[in-house]
């Protein structure tokens, strides 16, 4: 192959090299994080496996278990999705950036409107025909990307007038969820913005003014109300539950006892995994699926699931890296703070040290629209690591 | 960031790039510092909590699950049915809706439109739970079948209510020996700790209904058969999911008591008929006692108790409001207390009855023999030699009966006889003041107080053993109750026993009077001691245990003796002065009960007996009693009968005792007692 045109006459060799070999070797494909994929799709096994051995038993009629066969539905959704946020080079975005945010804002708003739908008492979910979509969830993605193509803008220098622009950017779609209620998602916002500043290169100063707004906010809304009693109660529930069937705190008895009753070993899929099988841990099979790896995988299962996510954080932590560009680095910071702050929050949950909130645990838990927006990061991330040299 | 002016754009990029290597280096550290929470928290549950985990998890899924086995059916000795079970519908709400107050409020109230229940029985019943946290709580019984089915029909206008077949007790023989059969209910914690429940296999539970009273309690153990025990593994809904049988189920044998219906009935209906009569003739007669025994096994044929209750009210157990109607509302006035088993609980003084101990004691004591005589004056001083500190005791008359020997003596009921030998005794074995009190402890050597020695021998003093619950052992009062007594109210105005023992208690206790108390039933045991040639009886009411087999036949699966507790140390010469005396207090005009047995045919039935009438402080009737057996020479029953505040001894107690005996020799067909006449002390 031979480079023209542009390029003038017969530049067909940059350092040597020739341009044809220069740009099989930049080709973005042979540039592939390959362990990113494959953690990847063990994880969504991991996942797929335990959301059928958390729902088997409840089903009664013949055939594949409706959970185990959504969830790969939207594996295979995912990866379509993955593929598509792979190709394009990921720089492209920052262009789309205003359309993002304001697709989220949208997204939002509609599930708010009467054409939201409310399962458990919180409207979070656009009802489409034959399945749900939950704006937030999508919205973490979309703020990761907003965020991170202002603050690639700022090239380290961030000023007081960016941190309150980034927190106007957050506040409006955090507060949207926080109205559906969904408290623990809104916080997820919040952590990727607290991460995005740290990585951007915000001053300590503007972290401590950040706090002591935060602290405002929050006495604030304690103190007119803004937040109910039963919030509270099931917010600091975990610091002394109290085990009887009525009170959040059953929950979390109940998942302490599956998690710590699998032992070293665990008691397996079949017959022994009593919590399980006999569903003693409500919403198994969503917010509480640690539970299910705890009891029947044991230490070993669940130090294995523990290590595929910190293989998983790692990779992407190296993507941050390895990107050529701030924008790049960014968005992978954000992916990693969206993961770890999840993976922290949901496990820390199960087994009691967190509180309680509807956050889903990455890969694992049932839910496509979840699934869907992390096959969409992991894209983003091989995005970013493929195109590193061009 | 980057500000040096003359750097090219390569460092510049990659002093910018090493600002936020560094930045993204601090990220990695918050996540590691994430994870490694993590992985500390999964250690310590999974490694080191497993063990208290998996206890919990298993508490979470295993239910143990009882099932009451039908209660065994108490008989008769002829086989006649006296308690059997019945199928009863209740009502019941569970707990979480009576923890609702608006809730409850709408149940009670559809209730008891439907039922036609008041809205306040509804909620007394709720309010007297049980002592298991499980169960629900039954707030109406014997509910119509209609009602129970519209109820099971519209569940959502009752939610929480449930419908429950309830075995009740049922009493086809009628009001027959309540207190002896006592009934059924739940056990109470204090039921759970007693040696009656504790121990069993398999051990009682909270919820069982067991018997509380009567035979029921102290033959629970048989009667309630053997529960069905089956594990359950519930799933989080409490549905079950698997079954273990442990244990299948059996139902209780039958007990056999040594109860006779026939007379059982008749010794009720001669108590109340004599009752009825003393009240007539202007005596309070408030209760009474009566008691059949064979003094020659110590089986007890008959034990009736007045007041009485139908035991059909307690067919599901007492509630708090049907204890209270049936006396226990006025604790302080006993006198109506329907449950009280008087022939077993109520102890009292048993005037000139104790003769026969007091006649015993002194011959058993080498103070008389069998031919001794003593004067019978209307009064005599003790000590006979006067000086400071004598007493002048009376006998019940004036009149000076001159020289007599115990037959005599019982015949007419000669006080100051007794009185004399109630000395002596005291003199030779008796101890004084506070002779053997040493410190709190009473230590008085084996050889003194024979005379109270000889009444325990008799029988009396200690629950005589009878296989009821809650028996009253009376008192035979000497120096180490002395001692006790005066320990309990030394820091009152007027401790008793203040100066020790006193001659003058001995002197008392000699004619059944002072601090001496007895049973009804441990009279008959001391008199049936004397018919049967001196064998003290542990007597029972439980005969045997015995199942209906597939093939019609009756398989008797234990029996239960009467054991013979003590023998009196008398010759047969010495019990044989006593049964003539005591033949005399009937046949001879002179005796005491000679007016209440006019007309019986004592030559084809010889029956010997003796009146007691014991003086109550507080009261102007004095109390009335009767001990008897026959027909001589080889009694077959003994019979005691007590009547509260009705009188001298051969006044009422006597002409119910000659009511029973008529009935149980079948001579007379008119069940009515006509009072006696009898004036001794």
């Amino acid at each position: 192959m031979r480079a023209e045109g542009i390029f003038g006459e017969a530049v067909d060799r940059i350092g040597g090299e020739p341009i044809s070999a220069r740009m099989a070797r930049k080709a973005p494909v042979r540039h592939l994080d390959l362990t990113l994929l494959v953690v990847t799709l063990l994880l969504s096994a991991f996942g797929a496996l335990m959301i059928y051995s958390a729902t088997v038993h409840q089903q009664t009629a013949a055939g594949i278990d409706p959970y185990l066969r959504k969830q790969l539905v939207y594996m295979v959704v995912g990866f379509v999705v993955l593929l598509l946020v792979a190709v394009f080079d990921y720089r492209y975005l920052r262009t789309f950036a205003a359309f993002i945010y304001g697709g989220i804002i949208l997204g939002l708003l509609i599930v708010l409107s009467p054409i939201g739908s409310t399962q458990l008492g919180a409207t979070r979910w656009i009802d489409l025909g034959s399945f749900q979509v939950q704006p937030s969830e999508l919205a973490k993605i979309g703020i990761i990307i907003t965020l991170a193509a202002y603050l690639a803008e700022r090239k380290g220098e961030v000023r007081a007038r960016d941190v309150a622009v980034c927190c106007a950017m957050v506040a409006v779609p955090a507060a949207l969820i926080f109205l559906e209620p969904d408290l623990g998602t809104a916080l997820v916002f919040v952590a990727i913005l607290a991460t995005l500043f740290l990585v951007a290169g915000a001053k300590i100063r503007h972290f401590i003014a950040l706090a002591v707004v935060g602290l405002v906010v929050i006495v604030g809304s304690l103190h007119f109300g803004l937040v109910k009693q039963y919030q509270i109660d099931r917010f600091t529930a975990f610091l002394n539950p109290r085990p009887d069937v009525r009170s959040i705190g059953y929950n979390l008895t109940q998942a302490k006892i599956a998690i710590a009753s699998g032992g070293i070993h665990g008691k397996g899929l079949e017959g022994k995994n009593t919590q399980t099988s006999l569903n003693f841990v409500p919403e198994q099979h969503t917010d509480f699926i640690f539970t299910a790896v705890g009891e029947q995988l044991g230490f070993l299962g669940s130090a294995t699931l523990l290590g595929l996510f910190a293989l998983l954080i790692w990779r992407a932590l190296r993507i941050a890296t390895m990107s050529r560009d701030p924008f790049g680095t960014l968005l992978a910071c954000g992916i990693v703070a969206l993961w770890a702050f999840q993976i922290f929050v949901n496990v820390g949950m199960t087994m009691g040290i967190m509180p309680i909130t509807g956050i889903p645990l990455p890969f694992i838990s049932f839910g496509g629209s979840s699934l869907i927006t992390n096959f969409a990061s992991i894209g983003f991330l091989l995005n970013v690591h493929m195109r590193r040299f061009l | 960031m980057v500000k040096g002016s003359g750097s090219s754009p390569q460092r510049q990029t990659s002093l910018g790039i090493d600002r936020m290597t560094l930045r993204i280096a601090v990220l990695g550290v918050l996540v590691i510092a994430a994870f490694v929470t993590l992985f500390s928290r999964l250690w310590f549950l999974q490694i080191l909590a497993t063990d208290q985990y998996r206890a919990l998890a298993k508490e979470n899924r295993v239910r143990t699950v009882y099932s009451e086995p039908p209660r065994g059916r108490i008989l008769d000795r002829n086989g006649t049915p006296l308690v059997v079970n019945k199928e009863s519908i209740a009502v019941t709400i569970d707990r979480d809706t009576l923890q609702r107050p608006a809730l409850r409020y709408h149940v009670f109230k559809r209730l008891s439109h439907l039922l036609g229940i008041k809205l306040k029985d509804l909620r007394y019943n709720a309010k007297s739970t049980g002592t298991s946290p499980y169960k629900p709580v039954p707030v109406a019984y014997d509910v119509h079948e209609r009602d129970a089915s519209t109820i099971l029909e519209n569940r959502e206008d009752y939610p929480g209510v449930g419908v429950e077949p309830l075995p009740v007790r049922d009493y086809p023989a009628g009001a027959l020996a309540a207190q002896d059969l006592g009934y059924v209910g739940e056990i109470s914690l204090l039921d759970l700790k007693s040696s009656q429940f504790k121990g069993a296999h398999p051990a009682y539970a909270a919820g069982d209904i067991v018997g509380k009273l009567g035979v029921e309690r102290t033959y629970d153990r048989y009667l309630r058969g053997r529960p069905g025990i089956e594990r359950v593994v519930v799933n989080a809904l409490g549905e079950p999911t698997q079954t273990r049988r442990v244990q299948s189920e059996r139902s209780g044998p039958d007990l056999v008591l040594s109860l006779d219906a026939k007379t059982q009935r008749e010794t009720q209906r001669a108590l109340k008929s004599g009752i009825q009569a003393a009240r007539n003739a202007g005596f309070s007669a408030p209760a009474g006692s009566a008691v059949v025994m064979d003094p020659r096994n110590g089986q007890i044929l008959a034990m009736a108790s007045l007041p009485t209750y139908d035991p059909k009210i307690a067919a599901d157990g007492l509630s708090k409001k049907e204890f209270d109607r049936l006396g226990q509302a006025t604790p302080n006035n006993p006198d109506d207390d329907a449950i009280l088993n008087r022939p077993i609980q109520a102890a009292a003084n048993p005037g000139s009855t104790f003769k026969v101990v007091t006649a015993g004691a002194a011959m058993a004591t080498g103070v008389a023999t069998p031919y001794s005589t003593l004067d019978c004056p209307g009064t005599i001083t003790i000590p006979p030699k006067g000086g400071p500190g004598s007493v002048l005791y009376h006998d019940w008359t004036l009149a000076d009966l001159g020289v007599m020997g115990f037959p005599e003596s019982l015949e007419v009921s000669c006080d100051t006889f007794y009185y004399q030998l109630g000395y002596d005794m005291q003199t030779r074995f008796g101890v004084k003041g506070t002779e053997y009190w040493s410190g709190d402890k009473t230590d008085v050597p084996s050889g003194r107080e024979l005379f109270q020695r000889y009444a325990r021998t008799a029988g009396l003093g200690n629950p005589t053993g009878v296989d009821l619950p809650y028996e009253n052992g009376g008192v035979v009062p000497d120096q180490q109750w002395c001692h006790e007594q005066y320990l309990a109210t030394k820091n009152t105005p007027a401790p008793t026993c203040q100066y020790g023992w006193l001659p003058g208690y001995t002197v008392n206790m000699s004619i059944g009077q002072g601090d001496m108390r007895t049973t009804p039933l441990q009279m008959a045991v001391t008199y049936a001691a004397i018919a049967n040639g001196g064998t003290v009886w542990a007597p029972k009411i439980g005969m045997s245990l015995e199942r209906q087999q597939q093939d019609g036949t009756v398989k008797t699966l234990r029996e239960f003796k009467p054991k013979a507790v003590a023998h009196l140390p008398l010759n047969s010469t010495e019990l044989g002065v006593i049964t003539q005396g005591l033949g005399e207090v009937i046949s001879n005009p002179n005796g005491t009960a000679y007016s209440a047995f006019q007309g019986f045919p004592l030559s084809k039935y010889p029956i010997v007996g003796k009146t007691g009438t014991a003086q109550i402080g507080t009261s102007v009737f004095n109390d009335s009693w009767f001990i008897s057996y026959g027909p001589t020479p080889d009694p077959r029953y003994v019979i005691a009968v007590y009547v509260q505040k009705a009188g001298h001894g051969g006044e009422s107690a006597a002409p119910i005792a000659r009511q029973i005996w008529e009935s149980i020799l079948g001579i007379d067909k008119n069940p009515t007692v006509t009072l006696g006449q009898d004036q001794s002390g």
